[in-house]
């Protein structure tokens, strides 16, 4: 007797596990499905009263590069015919950063009519921006090999190498960078609104201690180290290497080291910011 | 012999199993919700919080295919105790267990993009609700057909009147197929042919063994849909029993008091 019934519970329990996968499995694809709808309206949505519509994705950073060129090329790097491509890639890296955290920051408030109405998992927003990022990003490449064919053919000097297909190693480093700042800058928001004020600021003085349009050896010395204290200077030099600084020949085919630094950079801030998340979302909802 | 026990244990399951639910809020007395004020309040020693009630100790149990009908006053607590079922809150006290997929129906329109189009708002609050691609794809054209809005899906949502907005919210979330429906006061939307719609497809869900809990304030909707019906007052359950009864029970109060 008691042998049927020790069975039987081993079967309810066996049903209960199955029974709990399957409901796992389903929450996934609710996810994916809701992320995915997200990301397609962040797109849509950045563009829909313009005439040229998705083109602003490719103009929006050429046009960037071309002030900046005007603007810089008369105080730095004047006689480098690859300092175009040096604005554009440091650019690109930081903007998807920027583009992911800023529209992160405010994404949980301002959904918060579907989120106080349905069972969402919270991070779907965060995520969704990230994920955009990417896209627009992806969308930004293109830009960026229209100037590489323009140098390329202005100056005759090689630009292009397979080293670029290294692109595909190190945006999920940034995502994970990025993913894991919108998720601690998210939930922090829920409870103080004024942060968007502080961290338009802080992106603001982030952006010049990158080395974007100024190279590192035009600065003191003493300064170095301080800069590449900077999650971002790494993103960004190592994406000039590999896009045309090891083809061109003025920067070296990063290490293994310098892979590894940025993934480590990426996992530990998405481990903090979903530590930080998880802590506290319970009380969005009341705050939200 | 067996099919008639299954049956039983079929028809006494319980969906729903809330069990001494109490649920706290923490209300600031003036809300902070910037770093400023929130800094210069703590060197001041000066957050002060409030807790309060908001449910206390509720417990029933709702059964497969029964209809519930959440009554009380406004601030009662029953629009809170909708969202613990949904999973949207936890509670502070106590359990709840929810045996089945729940569509909540509150407020309807709430999950909409107003910069977006009908069609887009259709896919973002189906896949919320948890429809696969596919399955969507299937169902777009009846959500479109029970709106009555086919001339005007790629519009924005923002050109809708309010009216036609509740029509979309009310086509998409009715096309679910839950096990339980939560419907918080949204019974009342459209005009006349469309409400008549309404109810005949809630009849129908009724008649495939939905599981319903309705918040309402219209004491001959809650008799004629509901079995039973659950009243709270002031944060505490007064009464849990057979629908006619316990409205007639709550009309009697609100009789009293206004006396």
């Amino acid at each position: 007797m008691n042998h049927i019934f020790s069975s039987l519970a081993t079967e309810q329990r066996k049903q209960k596990i199955k029974f709990f996968f399957e409901k796992q499995k389903k929450e996934l694809m609710k996810n994916k499905n809701i992320v995915l709808q997200l990301v397609k309206r962040n797109i849509k949505v950045q563009y829909r009263n313009s005439a040229i519509g998705i083109l602003w994705t490719v103009l929006n950073p050429l046009l960037n590069m071309l002030v900046m060129y005007l603007v810089f090329s008369a105080f730095f790097g004047k006689d480098d015919p690859t300092y175009s491509l040096y604005l554009l890639c440091g650019n690109i890296v930081f903007n998807m950063m920027r583009a992911a955290t800023t529209q992160s920051l405010t994404s949980l408030v301002n959904n918060r009519g579907l989120l106080t109405k349905n069972k969402i998992a919270y991070s779907v927003f965060p995520l969704s921006c990230n994920l955009s990022a990417i896209v627009n990003f992806a969308f930004s490449f293109i830009a960026l090999i229209a100037v590489m064919v323009v140098v390329a053919l202005a100056y005759n000097i090689t630009v292009f190498s397979v080293n670029m297909f290294m692109t595909f190693v190190m945006i999920p480093a940034l995502f994970l960078f990025s993913f894991g700042l919108s998720l601690f800058f998210s939930g922090l928001y829920v409870f103080f609104r004024d942060i968007m004020h502080f961290y338009n600021v802080f992106l603001t003085l982030w952006m010049y201690l990158t080395p974007i349009f100024y190279t590192t050896d035009s600065l003191p010395s003493y300064m170095v180290p301080i800069i590449s204290l900077n999650p971002m200077y790494h993103y960004v030099q190592y994406f000039r290497a590999i896009i045309y600084g090891c083809a061109y020949g003025t920067m070296s085919f990063p290490s293994g080291m310098e892979t590894l630094t940025l993934y480590l950079i990426g996992i530990i801030t998405t481990v903090t910011g979903t530590i930080f998340f998880n802590f506290t979302k319970h009380r969005f909802i009341f705050n939200i | 012999m067996k099919g008639v026990s299954m049956d039983n244990i079929e028809s006494t399951e319980n969906i729903i199993e809330v069990k001494n639910v109490c649920m706290d809020f923490y209300m600031q007395s003036e809300k902070i919700d910037n770093m400023k004020e929130f800094f210069i309040r703590l060197l001041k020693g000066k957050i002060e919080r409030q807790k309060k009630r908001i449910l206390d100790n509720i417990s029933f149990n709702v059964k497969k295919g029964e209809s519930i009908g959440l009554i009380g006053h406004n601030g009662a607590g029953k629009s809170t105790l909708l969202k613990l079922i949904t999973g949207i809150m936890r509670p502070t006290e106590g359990s709840i267990e929810v045996n089945g997929l729940v569509a909540p129906l509150l407020n309807l329109g709430a999950g909409f993009d107003f910069e977006a189009t009908a069609k887009e708002n259709i896919y973002l609050n189906g896949a919320i609700l948890g429809y696969s691609k596919r399955e969507l794809a299937k169902k777009y054209d009846e959500i479109v057909e029970f709106s009555e809005l086919q001339d005007y899906m790629n519009v924005p949502i923002k050109n809708f009147s309010s009216g036609m907005v509740a029509r979309l919210g009310f086509a998409i979330a009715i096309d679910v197929d839950p096990d339980i429906l939560l419907v918080d006061e949204i019974l009342s939307v459209g005009d006349e042919n469309f409400r008549e719609k309404c109810a005949k497809r809630i009849s129908e869900l009724r008649n495939r063994g939905v599981t319903f809990v309705i918040v309402s304030h219209n004491m001959a909707q809650v008799k004629s849909l509901c079995q039973k019906a659950l009243w709270i007052e002031d944060s505490k359950m007064m009464a849990y029993g057979d629908a006619g009864e316990i409205c007639d029970k709550y009309l009697e109060y609100c009789k009293n008091i206004k006396h």
